[in-house]
């Protein structure tokens, strides 16, 4: 049996970041990720990362606006934190050796972003995320602590109501391994891969979601998921928003600029949840474009010139060319709104402690909560570093006086036994049909416009896909690199997710943010102000609620 | 975006050091349109024909770089790579392991001996104590001084350059163009106090092994241009130490040849890399060639228009040195 003092699980940039606190505090820290730490989804983030720091703009100016994009769900003392934390922790990661893009005057270029006053999103071409990734994993490495890559998390053991440690698969040995901790973080990034269309890598399954759930952890807000208003047709690979920040405009069959109906006074730039709503009512009511991959609208970039096109945009363009077969300097783009982020996640506080003692959450995984009903776009790199500074801190402060973990080398057997279980089955069933089945599941049931008897049947049917993956079936027993087995793990742990996310919404009887009942299409502030939990039982999830931190602003109707 | 399909075959490279039998080929084959990225094809092949095929992939948008593989003998990225114009050009879409790294199981490597590489050029920041961080504040740097990280900063770590370079396989010892295009990022950084220091410790067994063959540079996915960042390191290597490195003094000196008569003197090329004693060494290679090619050892004499040539260099050292 392995031991450590801190293990953190998930090595994008929120763990990478929370290991660097944990490690500064002297503790003895393992990372735990499924990848290398370079191949973390973190890279893949484009836009920004925001923080006021131009003369003109104000941390007040950057809380409002996220109170305002969270629909007045994010919790504001957390926001207020979270915002004045902004400017310290780009300062740090440009310390750390990140290249960002520089405006003339040599300081750090900003550019405007949706639901934003003010162009605070400061970035790196359209690879902010690649490049904070690297800056950070050059720093971490220079410390002392013990990574485990490529090693699944199959659960977090919790008894006498304290964490234990965890118990991972080695996927270059073959074998479940037990990892004794005083603390665990779960930085185990989104679960987006319970949809079809997604703008996520398929590394993004929630297996610390899924596991914190399992180990008694609240899941908060998990109904709240966000769609980017543009991924790109078919593949689903994002189109960043920063396209329609220096300047992109969305067109629909007609060649109108249909946002000029939805957000008449900054158009495009308008908050996600209002974009994706929109470009959704347009292919719905019939002025979308049409193809073999279904509805879509055109993001044009052509009027704003090759140069500019190419060298803030770099990436994109790479993207439409090879994956796409467009070139956006002289064509429109075909997009379509993707699952893209899930506002809710493990339940923490602003020191990413959740209700179980010694487990932590951090980032896309947890829900704090400063995104509420709709994130802005450039404030989750930015939340990843600032609390997984703060989660990392207060993991190594907790293990520091915790006492010694219980764990035991006679419970892997038991514990990994149903998993095992899997290979030796001569029928059930396949991992990948089920995962399939889920995922139409979630794109048809679970989408930008959800209604009541939507929302049943999907659960319906999730329940259904539920039950088969009691009998899953493993065909693969080699010992290395066994895909079909991690499958099967992170299938089960999406089907948890995705039940909780159909409860969630089907109990929320509201319109707010990303959630749109078409059944409930307002805002309803009485009876709705508050958090959904979730903790799982042996019926399914069980729901609570929770109030929102209030400090200085009144919800107001959201107009953009 | 034609929703046509194509009849595509797929050998594959299949290889489980746990089930005893030795690597070997299966063939696939998928109905599908040209358009198909071959991960896609891979994952198919996965979920609708053999869930015991491994590989390595996570993004699918060619910014992870985890799913570098060869197809038809390149290293390419799987997921950026479409069906269509490899079954155009080679009648089958062959799928095999990275190179240079060994294979742990169908088309999954062990990259260490990549991640080692990495690890030497000492991928980080260092500071020069005298110039710290400003404190509170982020340093200033100017648009042009970005620029200077040419496209290094695009690097994704996929190491598809490190299995096409045939330097990596000759000689182990060798960081690869990855790690060296890590060590220029780090050199043009205006924040590192270490330039001279990394410029000097990357000669022995290092940058001198390029073979300047320029296939890093058309493997890579991003654009990197790992062997042009090299050129970069070879001369501000020279100007940061002189020519001290074999590697180094056998460029000069092969400068030095043009410019004195416009061809190249083997001999003396041969001790002004080595050195005299150095050049015993190569003796007996030297009779070997000497007895199949005797034309090799020439006697000095200028070609027709060396002073031209002469001329060229002067212009472009003088190009090189002036401000940009």
């Amino acid at each position: 049996m392995l031991r450590h003092e801190v293990v953190i699980v998930g090595a994008g940039l929120a763990g990478q970041r929370a290991a660097l606190a944990a490690v500064q505090a002297g503790r003895d820290v393992a990372v735990v990720t499924k990848l290398h730490p370079l191949r973390s989804h973190s890279g893949a983030a484009q836009g920004g990362i925001n923080a006021a720091v131009g003369a003109e703009d104000s941390v007040d100016t950057h809380i409002y606006d996220t109170v305002k994009g969270s629909d007045y769900l994010g919790d504001q003392d957390a926001i207020e934190f979270f915002c004045r934390e902004a400017g310290p922790t780009v300062v740090e990661m440009e310390h750390f050796g990140t290249i960002f893009s520089r405006s003339p005057d040599g300081a750090l270029a900003r550019r405007a972003f949706g639901g934003a006053g003010f162009p605070r999103t400061i970035y790196a071409a359209d690879r902010t995320g690649l490049a904070l990734l690297q800056a950070l994993w050059e720093r971490l490495s220079t410390e002392r602590f013990t990574l485990y890559q490529e090693w699944d998390l199959t659960q977090v053991v919790v008894r006498d109501r304290r964490v234990q440690g965890i118990i991972a698969y080695d996927r270059h040995r073959g074998e479940f391994e037990e990892i004794a901790a005083k603390s665990v973080v779960i930085a185990t990034g989104p679960a987006g891969r319970i949809y079809g269309r997604t703008t996520n890598a398929h590394s993004c399954t929630g297996d610390g979601l899924a596991c914190a759930y399992d180990a008694g952890a609240y899941l908060k807000d998990m109904e709240f998921v966000q769609f980017h208003p543009t991924a790109l047709l078919e593949s689903g690979i994002l189109i960043t928003e920063g396209a329609r920040g220096e300047g992109g405009i969305l067109k629909n069959a007609s060649g109108e600029r249909f946002m000029t109906r939805y957000a008449p006074h900054v158009l495009e730039l308008a908050s996600r949840d209002v974009v994706s709503r929109a470009i959704v009512t347009e292919v719905a009511e019939g002025r979308g474009l049409s193809g073999p991959y279904g509805g879509y609208v055109h993001l044009e970039l052509m009027h704003l010139g090759k140069e500019k096109v190419e060298s803030r945009l770099q990436e994109i363009c790479d993207y439409c060319r090879r994956f796409a077969g467009i070139d956006p300097v002289s064509e429109p783009i075909p997009v379509y709104p993707g699952q893209h982020y899930m506002m809710g996640g493990v339940g923490t506080n602003i020191h990413g402690e959740t209700n179980v003692a010694g487990l932590y959450a951090v980032g896309e995984a947890a829900c704090v909560s400063i995104h509420g009903a709709n994130r802005l776009g450039g404030n989750s790199l930015l939340e990843t570093l600032v609390f997984g500074k703060e989660a990392g801190g207060a993991a190594a402060k907790y293990a520091l006086s915790a006492p010694a973990t219980t764990l035991h080398a006679t419970d892997l057997e038991p514990a990994t036994a149903p998993m095992r279980a899997w290979s030796s089955r001569t029928e059930g069933e396949d991992p990948s049909t089920l995962r399939d089945e889920m995922q139409q599941t979630m794109d048809r049931y679970a989408g930008i416009y959800r209604t009541e008897a939507d929302l049943l049947e999907g659960l319906r049917r999730i329940q259904v896909v539920k039950a088969r993956f009691e009998r899953v079936r493993v065909v693969d027993h080699s010992k290395v690199f066994n895909l079909n087995l991690t499958d099967a793990i992170e299938v089960g742990h999406m089907l948890e997710l995705a039940e909780v996310i159909l409860v969630g919404a089907y109990a929320r009887t509201e319109s707010r943010g990303a959630h749109s009942r078409v059944d409930f299409p307002k805002r309803d502030d009485v009876r709705w102000m508050k958090h959904t939990l979730a903790q799982k039982t042996r019926e399914g999830p069980n729901l609570s609620y929770a109030p929102v931190a209030y400090t200085r602003w009144d919800p107001k109707e959201r107009v953009y | 975006m034609s929703p046509e399909t194509i009849s595509a075959q797929f050998d594959v490279y299949r290889y489980d050091p746990s089930d005893g039998t030795p690597p070997h080929y299966q063939r696939y084959t998928l109905e599908l349109t040209p358009h198909t990225p071959v991960l896609t094809a891979l994952l198919r092949i996965r979920a609708e024909l053999d869930p015991t095929l491994s590989l390595r992939y996570s993004c699918r948008s060619a910014i992870c770089g985890s799913c570098a593989m060869q197809v038809n003998s390149k290293s390419r990225l799987a997921c950026e790579t479409h069906v269509g114009p490899e079954m155009e050009r080679h009648g089958r879409v062959v799928v095999e392991p990275m190179r240079n790294q060994p294979v742990l199981r169908d088309l999954v490597v062990d990259q260490a001996p990549f991640w080692t590489q990495y690890d030497r050029i000492e991928p980080h920041l260092k500071l020069d104590p005298a110039h710290p961080m400003p404190e509170g504040k982020t340093t200033m740097m100017t648009p042009e001084q970005v620029d200077r990280f040419k496209e290094t900063p695009r690097c994704i770590a996929c190491a598809a350059c490190f299995s096409a370079c045939p330097a990596v396989e000759a000689d182990p010892a060798f960081p690869g163009p990855m790690a060296l295009a890590k060590l220029y990022r780090f050199v043009v950084d205006p924040r590192d106090g270490a330039h001279q220091d990394r410029l000097v410790r990357i000669q022995p067994n290092g940058l001198w092994l390029c073979l300047r063959c320029h296939l890093c540079t058309e493997a890579c996915p991003k654009d990197v241009r790992p062997s042009e960042r090299i050129r970069d390191l070879k001369e501000m290597a020279i100007a940061a130490q002189g020519a001290t490195e074999n590697g180094s003094r056998h460029v000069v000196g092969f400068k030095d040849n043009i410019v004195d008569g416009g061809l190249l003197n083997e001999m003396k090329l041969v001790r002004q890399t080595y050195g005299t004693f150095g050049m015993l060494g190569q003796v007996v290679q030297g009779l070997r060639i000497w007895r199949k090619k005797p034309e090799v050892i020439h006697k000095p004499h200028k070609i027709q228009g060396a002073e031209e040539l002469a001329r060229i260099y002067d212009a472009l050292d003088t190009d090189a040195e002036a401000p940009k």
